[in-house]
């Protein structure tokens, strides 16, 4: 419980710290948002009717949304001391069993290739199920975790092959054919006031889960978990409840990915998501949160996400070749957790 | 902190300065491939780029992480960011780019599919392609003149999924009808995975020590293919025959482990792509399909071999 109170004790000790010290504190702070915000910067003047358009802006964020909601439920996982590599294969199994049962309960082809006419109770059932089938793994892994005591890293290990296993033997491998049209036009490539649904939908998610990491106590529960388990468990935390219920809500926010994957691509992209997991991760490390569990925040993991997505679009904007993107990618990570670590060090100082 | 920001802040005003202009010329092409690093694209990079050069076009070459819709779309929406005056894609998925490519289209640029195709083809200029099921026919013959018309015969391909690798298997099936004395074992499945290939074949030649041929519908499977029989003592004894032409085939095939390729021919793949993107620009009309060569190259051909290697042999 010791480094719930740093940040507090830290401030108490601010004029006795040194030049070095207040240096790595401050660019430990908000030195990620920087980096965004000269990232953006660099490409809008580079390429100011092309990068800085609003076409190319919605589109970054369209092609954020997905992977927001799933670093949302890893942003949890991490600040728990836990770590979930199954979310991108939990996603595929979601889709694919949300889009067979819209395709069971909807009946014929719709006016598009690829399309049904499934109605609005039709997408709600397939939302609910996207939503246990996600919910379902991650109970899985929460139990695996909590009672069996098996390190998370193995047993999500283990989970993203048995649900992609499951996703292709549910579908011979090959994507499910049709999905309803209304959610392609609608979901997928509708807007509410001019903003794009699906980024409506991922801002919804981040807002309630930045409340409840950092307002309620449920929040609180999962920083002492990361923080120190064992003392957690001693000053009253029912910790393997609470350890279920981190992996539960990630994997529901998997299973809502699904849908948004299925309203975005119109298909179930099976052989797709094999990264989600290791860019999420990154997202979440980016943003600031431990990987050793105990710090993290909401607001640094959305910035964690643009970071990459900004990068790929600005660097095919400016037509750098494409390997570059990659070198650029893993320097900034490495670049992230030594500020991490000289973070840390800075704290356990003061 | 301020200070090194606004050295930052300065040092990206010079940056753009140097970096010119970028205005989407009339002349502006974008080449999307379908994944980074493979030989065969990078082949097809460097096709485009030498006809571009000769046809005076602005091209860029842009590639997403891996062979998947969602790796590509980022990659096609920055595309449609910069508006080139034509786009050549190879889309990664049938349904999933539909959606991308046909806003790419409505906002004015010309589209011309490459290597694979897409669902909707109605705003597609023209699809630029090999004929995958005649590829598997030509191998199905290229096995049968191996054998000698007897023997027991396995595919290695990819899960069903993949329209190429999928007509590939079927012209192979079709073919080997003609043929009665050649038993078919079935296909065995890798996903791009040598390993996993080898493990089929060390397994298939356990229940079934009298092998006599292997087709693999990619490079990936052969390569494995090859490591599996060398591992269980049978390279060279059994017959393989690949599909494309990648180095590490055309390796195999001069050291006599593989025993004919069917070879596509990547470079005039983006020849003949910038040569459509050219007419499109000055407002020519194209067939709706463009069909690029495939060849057998039997053993013994390393001249052949090595005119069709897949080479990303340029800048």
């Amino acid at each position: 419980m010791i480094r719930l109170n740093a940040t507090t004790a830290g401030g108490n000790d601010a004029e006795r710290e040194t030049g070095a010290e207040r240096l790595s504190r401050l660019i430990g702070g908000g030195w990620i948002f920087l980096l965004l915000f000269g990232l953006i910067v660099i490409f809008s003047v580079m390429r100011p009717q092309q990068f800085g358009s609003s076409y190319n802006l919605t589109m970054l964020a369209v092609n954020a949304a997905i992977l927001l909601v799933l670093s949302i439920g890893q942003t949890f996982v991490i600040a728990s001391a836990g770590i979930d590599l199954s979310v991108g294969a939990v996603l595929v199994f979601s889709s694919v069993t949300s889009a067979q049962a819209m395709l069971w309960l909807s009946g014929t082809p719709g006016g598009t290739y690829g399309t049904t006419d499934g109605g609005w109770g039709v997408i709600c059932a397939g939302l609910a199920v996207a939503l246990v089938s996600g919910a379902g793994w991650g109970a899985l892994n929460g139990i695996l975790v909590a009672y069996a005591r098996i390190p998370a890293l193995i047993v999500t290990l283990g989970s993203l092959g048995m649900a992609l296993g499951f996703a292709q033997i549910l579908t011979g491998g090959v994507d499910v054919r049709a999905v309803p049209e209304l959610l392609v036009s609608e979901i997928g490539a509708g807007t509410i006031a001019g903003v794009p649904f699906l980024v409506v939908i991922a801002a919804v998610v981040t807002i309630v889960a930045a409340i409840v990491l950092h307002l309620t106590r449920f929040g609180l529960h999962v920083f002492a978990v990361g923080s120190n388990a064992e003392a957690s468990r001693r000053s009253g935390i029912r910790l393997r409840t609470r350890i279920v219920q981190i992996y539960v809500l990630s994997g529901a926010l998997a299973g809502l990915a699904a849908m948004m994957s299925i309203a975005r691509f119109s298909t179930t992209t099976i052989g797709g998501h094999a990264m989600d997991n290791l860019s999420t991760i990154s997202a979440v490390v980016l943003g600031g949160t431990s990987l050793f569990g105990g710090i993290g925040s909401i607001a640094g993991t959305v910035i964690g996400v643009f970071i990459p997505i900004v990068l790929l679009n600005g660097f095919v904007i400016l037509g750098i070749p494409p390997f570059w993107q990659t070198v650029a990618m893993g320097a900034v990570l490495i670049l992230a957790v030594w500020i991490d670590q000289l973070k840390r060090r800075a704290r356990e100082r003061g | 902190m301020t200070k090194k920001y606004l050295l930052f802040m300065s040092a990206a005003l010079t940056a753009s300065f140097c970096a010119g202009s970028g205005n989407a010329a009339e002349k502006s092409v974008a080449l999307v491939l379908g994944v980074k690093g493979s030989p065969f694209y990078q082949a097809l990079a460097c096709g485009a780029k030498a006809k571009a050069k000769e046809l005076g076009l602005e091209l860029t070459v842009s590639a997403p992480d891996q062979f998947a819709a969602d790796s590509q779309v980022p990659v096609v929406n920055a595309v449609t960011a910069t508006g080139p005056a034509v786009a050549a894609i190879v889309p990664t998925d049938m349904q999933a780019l539909i959606a991308p490519m046909k806003q790419l289209s409505d906002r004015g640029t010309k589209v011309i599919t490459i290597d694979q195709t897409i669902g909707d083809s109605s705003f597609v200029q023209t699809q630029i392609l090999t004929d995958n099921e005649a590829g598997g026919k030509l191998a199905g013959d290229a096995m049968n003149t191996l054998l000698g018309g007897k023997g027991k015969v396995l595919v290695i391909t990819q899960p069903p999924g993949s329209a190429a690798q999928d007509a590939r298997t079927t012209g192979f099936e079709e073919e080997l009808k003609k043929y009665p004395g050649i038993e078919y074992l079935g296909p065995q499945y890798q996903s791009d995975d040598p390993q996993k290939a080898a493990e089929i074949i060390t397994s298939t030649l356990s229940a079934h020590p009298d092998l006599a041929g292997v087709f693999s519908t990619n490079d990936q499977g052969a390569i494995g293919a090859i490591t599996g029989l060398k591992q269980a003592g049978a390279a060279g004894k059994v017959k393989v025959v690949a599909y494309d032409a990648a180095t590490a085939e055309v390796n195999a095939f001069k050291n006599g482990t593989i025993h004919a390729l069917i070879a596509q021919n990547p470079k005039q793949e983006g020849e003949v792509a910038m040569e459509a993107a050219a007419k499109l620009i000055s407002g020519g009309l194209l067939d709706k399909t463009t069909l690029t060569e495939i060849v057998t190259i039997k053993a013994g051909d390393t001249a052949a071999a090595e005119k069709y290697e897949y080479k990303g042999d340029c800048e």
